[in-house]
């Protein structure tokens, strides 16, 4: 419980090594535990120069967007901070960010060795704004107790979306007949695409939205395969949790023992780790057309009004930093951008049980979760109708032509 | 006061001819009081007991209320709403008796327009304002602290300067009068004979504008950050309603905690609180 | 307006500058300057980073077309048509009661007020229990009466349970605004009306009523200022994932356009509709009071 307080409330922790440092604020969020790694990667920053110091403020996550807005429009933003790319570029159409190609022309090497995936969500025209700190990718996660229990080989590298229906139905059990279900076989989200909705879509050889981000695509041709594929499930099945049922059990039916199946992060490692029963890996199951996953990645930007811009330079690119990337990666939940670090014992090797290498992996097959101006809006308009869907209060095809009527509103000509 | 003095009734003759008027209250009442009894009984419950439908706990227990007032942190969400609605009744009754005093008994060229030009300005729908007072406050660099909560309280109101106004007009002229051919200047008489009679209806504003601030959600979420060492209670509510979702109990003993504090300030000043209600209504 | 009052001589008429200083300042800058501020940027297209660009009437224009704006426009009109019969009709309703010889009748008085003075936030979380489709109260008496559950605040019945609760919430003012107005009409009328026979329906049409006329006007035009502007419980109750609602009215609307995503523009341009469509209505209200009022 006290965990959670100060999960809630803004942690400010200021390690000042030498009192005449220039001082920089580095906000981000996350959670507490994440904050100990961090002051580690601040300490290690501050002791190679002295003349800087960091203030890390760490808030959850919805909370800190609404700060970050509230300093940015106040004109108080901090040095820097934290971004997630697919929002990356409504920022940066505003002016708040500060343009780092200059320092990436004078330190050619900082983005030697990085993944082109995620620093593909930070390039823009006129150069970087940011740079990606850690990536994602989205993987099965089962619990081996249920699959044993039902009598089902666990998911492998070759199984099909198709195997994942049946699996998923059998796995969904009504275990002291009173007419309820009990155990259901996934326990996933519908509002947000990246954990299931938009591999599956790209997985039936549809798109979510146009190259040029003008036209919402995520309810027309091949997608609606897809659909019809995920309602089956909701619908027929009953397989996956609506969403009432997942608000009884802490938005995360898989921790709670009560789902089979979950597709998520490797940011849920660390918590997964304390799970009671026994649980593995695998990657996000073939569509008809292809196998896919979405990558995203979480990155660092620059204020563009800051007063420090190469003390806050030098802390970014210690973030991306062998050494930084290091430090960061033991924290175990966010995959190192940094190839050397990513295939290294650091990361692979972590504590926590799963299999670390199957998420690196997956960017073979991984499209970028999409990053465009109005993402903020479009991700609204799209996942509230589908959200109704999974209350059962809309049916898909009306969902999808609210989709259709409104969506494309809210991407900018 | 009733129309009694002609029937002449006996309790039960009175509770016979007029049953169905109280089944009708009665009845009224439940519906409005339904839901804090409903959130009293669930804070009482153990958490696992919390969908068992009893009104009355089957079995009781006090600790649902550390646990939410831990959760929230909300020593500080109360320190900030109160600081604020302090802040903010003190603006309300300064200003506002000032202008109504002004406004009821000193005469002066234009004082008919300028008062049905403030009152006009209740007609006006609070989002006409909001977006200019933003960037009035962002202008003056106080975008993010709380003095946005509290500062247009010392800008007076068509609502509260009306109120005192009518209150202020039931004062005897006389006493003015008598104080002036003793020199008393027009801020002694506002200060040393206005304000002391008008006691009643200064606590009817002082609570209406501790209440409204205590309760205001939207300018706390426009202005404040939404963080719990920084926010109101309002939006902490509305936090703690996303962060422990399901947790009924837990939930209604941090809402039971946020309104104790109105309700008793309410039940002492109740009758002021409607007589001064009552009056807006008076033309 | 009364004549009685005092003059301020000489000098002294520094006081009632400085007494009135501040009610004017905040109707020259809160009032009556963020309406021509407001009416100005609905002008302009403006994310609030960058400089302000002048578009004209694009704004207006564009409101034409938007469905978001349109969706928000009838639910703010859908849930004042319910809303201020409902808390007017209910208010006099409780009022008349209250106004005869009861027993208990301060307890009474402040049982209806309780949910005026409780913060919307807070007794909104009660209430999104009692409408919670899972096990919530409302759902477990349907249960227990083997009814299927229905999803109270989702975007088929949202509209009316919010509605159902901003009354509930309201009714305690309004009753108060009544109980003035009915402690106004001189006792011998009744009185009189008895003497000829009427029982307590036809005094109700034919005397309390007509003498209420103007607390109705007056309780009917707070009543739709409320509506419209209503907010605190739709955004508790009715909030979705994304920041939306099951149920967006204009001023959760524009509180999205405007501080959500940057276009102060397009938010001054609603809340321009908005008060319109206020200062319409007051207009008819008033037309009408001098017409049936007198």
């Amino acid at each position: 419980m006290k965990t959670l307080l100060t999960a809630v409330s803004a942690l400010a922790l200021s390690t000042s090594l030498a009192y005449s440092a220039t001082e920089i604020r580095y906000m981000m969020w996350g959670d507490p535990p994440e904050i100990a790694v961090w002051q580690q990667l601040v300490a290690d920053f501050e002791k190679a120069n002295p003349d800087i110091s960091v203030k890390v403020e760490v808030t959850d996550w919805d909370s800190y967007w609404e700060k970050l807005r509230v300093q940015t429009i106040g004109g108080d933003a901090p040095d820097v901070f934290a971004m997630d790319a697919p929002i990356y570029p409504d920022w940066q159409s505003r002016g708040t960010l500060l343009n780092l190609q200059p320092y990436l022309d004078a330190n050619p090497d900082t983005l030697k060795g990085v993944y082109e995936g995620p620093l593909k969500a930070y390039r823009l025209a006129d150069g970087f704004y940011g740079l990606p700190r850690d990536f994602q990718t989205i993987a099965m996660f089962y619990n081996k107790d249920m699959f044993d229990a039902a009598g089902l080989a666990y998911p492998d590298a070759s199984w099909t979306l198709d195997d994942l229906k049946s699996a998923a139905a059998k796995l969904t059990i009504d275990k002291d007949g009173d007419g309820t279900t009990d155990q259901w076989g996934i326990s996933t989200e519908v509002w947000d695409m990246e954990p299931f909705w938009g591999p599956v879509v790209t997985a039936f050889g549809g798109k979510i939205i146009s190259d040029d981000f003008k036209t919402t695509l995520m309810d027309k041709g091949k997608a609606l395969d897809a659909w019809n594929f995920i309602t089956g499930m909701v619908r027929d099945d009953h397989s996956i949790m609506s969403d009432e049922e997942l608000d009884s059990y802490g938005y995360d039916g898989f921790i709670a023992n009560v789902a089979a199946m979950t597709f998520s992060g490797h940011w849920v490692i660390p918590a997964y780790n304390e799970a009671t029963f026994n649980w593995g890996v695998a990657p996000f199951p073939k569509g008809p057309a292809r196998r896919a996953t979405l990558v995203n990645s979480a990155g660092i930007v620059i204020g563009a009004n800051t007063a420090h811009p190469d003390e806050a330079w030098k802390f970014v690119s210690y973030v991306l930093s062998e050494e930084g990337q290091s430090t960061l990666s033991a924290l175990g939940f966010a995959i190192p951008v940094r190839e050397s670090v990513a295939t290294s014992p650091v990361y692979l090797q972590q504590k926590s049980r799963g299999d670390h290498k199957l998420f690196v992996d997956a960017l073979d097959y991984a499209i970028p979760k999409p990053s465009f101006r109005g993402y903020e809006e479009w991700s609204a308009a799209v996942g509230d109708p589908l959200s109704l869907v999974w209350t059962g209060e809309m049916s898909l095809e009306e969902a999808l032509d609210e989709i259709a009527a409104t969506a494309d509103d809210t991407l900018p000509n | 006061m009733s129309n009694a003095h002609l029937l002449k009734p006996t309790f039960a003759n009175h509770m016979r001819s007029n049953a169905l008027f109280y089944v009708l209250l009665i009845g009224g009442a439940i519906l409005m009081i339904g839901p804090f009894v409903w959130m009293v009984s669930t804070s009482l419950k153990v958490p696992g007991d919390q969908f068992d439908r009893r009104l009355i706990p089957a079995r009781i227990t006090l600790s649902n209320f550390p646990t939410a007032w831990e959760l929230m942190g909300f020593s500080n969400l109360i320190w900030n709403s109160f600081k604020i609605a302090a802040l903010s009744t003190i603006g309300q009754v300064l200003t506002c008796s000032m202008g109504a005093f002004v406004f009821a008994i000193v005469k002066f060229p234009g004082r008919e327009f300028l008062f049905v030009l403030l009152l006009a300005t209740l007609m006006v729908p609070h989002q006409m304002t909001i977006i200019p007072e933003f960037l009035i406050f962002r202008w003056l660099g106080l975008y993010g602290t709380a003095a946005p909560l509290y500062l247009p309280s010392f800008l007076g109101g068509a609502f509260g300067v009306f109120l005192l106004r009518q209150y202020f007009r039931t004062i005897p002229i006389e006493l003015s009068e008598a104080a002036r051919l003793d020199g008393a200047s027009l801020f002694d008489i506002y200060w040393r004979i206005y304000l002391p009679l008008a006691v009643p209806a200064l606590a009817a504003l002082a609570i209406f504008s501790f209440m409204s601030s205590w309760n205001d959600l939207f300018s706390a979420l426009i202005y404040l950050p939404s963080d719990l060492e920084k926010t109101t209670l309002p939006v902490g509510l509305s936090l703690f309603q996303k962060l422990y979702q399901g947790k009924w109990t837990i939930m209604m003993a941090a809402v039971l905690i946020s309104v104790t504090p109105i309700m008793i300030a309410f039940f002492f000043v109740q009758k002021q609180f409607i007589q001064g209600l009552a009056l807006t209504g008076i033309k | 307006m009364s004549e009685a009052g005092i003059r301020a001589k000489g000098r002294e008429r520094i006081w009632i500058g400085i007494l009135l200083f501040p009610t004017l300042l905040g109707l020259a800058v809160g009032a009556l300057g963020s309406i021509a501020a407001t009416f100005g940027l609905s002008f302009f297209d403006w994310d609030m980073f960058t400089p302000p660009q002048l578009v004209g009437l694009q704004n207006y224009v564009d409101l034409l077309s938007d469905r978001k704006f349109k969706k928000a426009l009838f639910n703010s009109i859908a849930f004042s048509a319910m809303y201020v019969p409902a808390t007017v009709i209910l208010s006099l309703l409780v009022a008349v009661l209250l106004n005869r010889h009861v027993y208990g009748k301060s307890l009474f008085r402040l049982l209806f007020f309780l949910p005026v003075v409780t913060s919307p936030t807070a007794v909104g979380l009660v209430w999104s229990w009692i409408y919670s489709k899972d096990q919530g109260l409302l759902n477990s008496i349907l249960g227990a009466m083997g009814m299927d559950p229905v999803y109270w605040l989702g975007s088929k019945m949202a509209l009316y349970s919010v509605v159902v609760v901003n009354v509930w919430g309201a009714i305690g003012e309004g009753m108060i605004i009544f109980l003035a107005g009915l402690q106004a009409i001189p006792r011998d009328v009744y009185e009189a009306s008895m003497l000829d026979g009427a029982g307590p329906v036809k005094q109700f049409f034919y005397i309390t009523i007509p003498l209420l006329i103007p607390s109705i006007f007056f309780q009917t035009i707070l009543s739709t200022i409320n509506a419209f502007q209503a907010f605190d419980y739709i955004y508790i109750l009715t909030k979705t994932a994304g920041g939306g609602s099951t149920v967006p009215t204009l001023v959760f609307n524009l509180y999205r356009e405007g501080f959500n995503f940057f276009r102060m523009g397009n938010a001054s341009a609603q809340a321009v509709v908005l008060a319109a469509m206020i200062m319409v209505l007051t207009l008819i209200y008033s037309h009408l009071q001098k017409k049936w009022g007198q």
